[in-house]
Parts: structure tokens; sequence; C-alpha cells
């Protein structure tokens, strides 16, 4: 009951993006504010220009925020593909072991 | 299964319903991206002080919004197309069963071994034990061992229905005269209940689906119960015409 209600209690970037349950999107939006922070501060560094900055600031957080994301996603998804192929091979293991279809056996000459 | 004030997806219970999750949340994202820019033009628009009517021709911009959209697109489609083949994928079910629409509950047909059916309907409210759903339970339930790949043919008797279980994942039409096919493998034993998708009449919102995912065991034992009960029906049925 408690983790349910945790689960509904994800807090929700502009009402539709729920981060905390949502794998890889609480380091992508961590990642995306550093990269606005930099990118504003090294545009107002070099320029001086206040609102260019700003609004560099804020394309680099869409930047950094879809390159961590993907990134990210796609490391996550090679894990579970990674996942998945380890369970089967748990549950093959389980279901053939000591069994003529056993990979593992190894075959006699004599056999 | 689903609670109060849900807006999001139930948690999955098959593989494809992970993939589509997964796929849910890398579009919403992009979604985020997106409303987050244009939030902040509106209000970078809103509040700019340059009034210049005159502008024309400006190639680059141009550009940047013809090709970002492109781009968008493509990040999108191309998991979607890989989860689309992905639920088209040719699996070798263990069990084909046929689920049947009819005004107002469904009906399961297990024919692979031996001749097994039922009806399923809606438990009414007040006959509800606590801890029942309201409207979501059922007399008797589809169940289906788990973690098998399991085929489901869906048909109706007399209008449109629609067999959908969301938390695995599957949504498949019924319309009389056609058979229409669907696969799903649970991933995990549990109860997932489904609710009728397409309107079929008065009681559309009162015919819910509840499939019982169940060990291999467990789903031949309650498979030759239900066998034994219909067995004894049919002599007791045949009993009676006797005596009369």
């Amino acid at each position: 009951m408690k983790e349910e209600s945790d689960k509904r209690k994800g807090m929700k970037f502009l009402g539709i993006l729920d981060i905390q349950n949502t794998p890889c999107a609480r380091e992508s939006i961590l990642n995306g504010a550093g990269g606005s922070v930099v990118a504003g501060l090294v545009h107002f560094l070099a320029t001086s220009r206040v609102k260019r900055s700003f609004d560099v600031g804020v394309a680099g957080f869409m930047l950094s925020t879809l390159g961590s994301w993907l990134y990210c996603r796609y490391d996550n998804a090679k894990l579970r593909v990674q996942q998945k192929v380890i369970q089967d091979g748990i549950k093959n293991k389980v279901i053939y072991e000591g069994t003529t279809l056993d990979p593992t056996r190894k075959t006699r000459g004599d056999a | 299964m689903a609670h109060p004030s849900q807006l999001g997806f139930q948690d999955a219970a098959s593989p494809v319903m992970e993939e589509l999750l997964h796929f849910h949340d890398h579009a919403l994202m992009i979604v985020f991206l997106i409303s987050t820019l244009v939030l902040y033009i509106i209000v970078a628009m809103v509040s700019t002080k340059l009034t210049n009517k005159y502008i024309l021709d400006s190639q680059e911009i141009e550009i940047v919004w013809t090709v970002l959209p492109a781009v968008i697109l493509v990040l999108i489609a191309l998991p979607s197309l890989r989860i689309l083949y992905l639920m088209d994928e040719i699996n070798d079910p263990h069990l084909t069963i046929k689920a049947m629409g009819h005004q107002w509950y469904w009906s399961y047909e297990y024919t692979d071994y031996e001749d097994l059916g039922f009806d399923s309907y809606m438990t009414p409210t007040k006959d509800l034990t606590p801890g029942q759903f309201r409207l979501l339970e059922a007399d008797f339930r589809m169940v289906v061992p788990m973690e098998s790949p399991i085929r489901v043919l869906v048909s109706a008797e007399d209008v449109l229905h629609s067999w959908a279980v969301p938390s695995l994942g599957v949504k498949m039409d019924g319309v009389p005269g056609r058979l229409n096919q669907t696969a799903f493998i649970a991933s995990r034993p549990g109860v997932f209940y489904g609710q009728c998708s397409e309107i079929c009449g008065a009681n559309h919102s009162f015919m819910p689906i509840v499939v019982e995912a169940v060990p291999l065991e467990h789903f031949e034992f309650w498979s030759s119960v239900l066998l034994d009960m219909a067995t004894m029906e049919e002599v007791t049925l045949m009993m009676d015409e006797d005596m009369c």
C-alpha cells in the first residue's frame, strides 16, 4: 500500500512526465538542467548578452535532455535484452539440465 | 489493475505491454520537450519589447523548423515501427482459446484437447464479497498458463464487441461471422481485468473480461475440474431426461 501511494505521488513535470516512476527521466532532466546552466553561462561569459544567453540555455536544456535520454534509454534497452536472455537461459537450464537436450552436456565419444 | 483517478497505463503483465510502456515513455519525453519549447517561445513572444513587422525571408529559421520536426518524427517512428512488427511476430502458441462476445457476456472455449467451454458473466454488485472489484469481477475467469504463448480467437455471436485486457496489451474486436486472432504471453501469475471495448448495447459496460494466469500444473488441475463438472452436468441432464 505504501509503495502504491508512493507511486501515485510521482512528480509530474508540466503535468505529464512522471519523473520518479519513468526510468531515465530523472537523470535526463538533471543532465538537461546542468547542460542548460553550462551552455547559458558560457554564452553569457562570451557575449554578455543576457536574453540571448537565456535562449541558448533553453536550447542547451533541450539538447542535453534529449541526448541524455536517448543514451540512457539505449543502455536500458540493451540491459533489458540481456536480462531476458539470462532469464530464458536460467529457465532452459532448469528445464533441460540432466537431460539429453542439455546444451552444456559434454558428449562422450563412446555414446 | 486500474486504481481510482489513474491517468497512466496499468503495470505490464506481458512482454509486448512492457515494450509499449517503454515506447510511451519515450514519446512522452519528446512531447514534454516540445511543450517546454513552445511554452518558452510563447513567454518570450509575449514579453519581448521588440516589434518588427517587416521580417521577411529568413532562410535559417525556415530550415530549422522544417528539418527539426522531420528528425523528431524519425525518432518517434523508428521505435514505433519496431513495436508494430514485434506485435505481429509469428509465435508458436501453446494454447488456443476462443473468446465469443454475446449480449452481454463472454464465452470461452478451450477446444485444443477436450471440449471445454463456459460463459463468463459479470458478478452483480450486490453479490460481491469484500475485496472484489465492482463491475470488473466475473463468475468464471479465463484461466491461462503463465509464461506460455496463448492465441485468442475473438468473435461475436450478435453485435460488435471487443476483447481487451490493458495490462496484457491486447485488444481485438469481436465481429460476428469473423475470427480475429491475437496472442499474448502472461509474464507473471495474477489476475488481469479488462472490459468490453466496443459499444454493444445497454449492458456494454457490464461484461468484463477476467484473465487469470497460473502455473501450468494449476491450469491443468483447473481444466480437469471444469471438465469433470461439465461431465457431471451432462450425466444429471441425461438422468433427468430418462426419468421424464
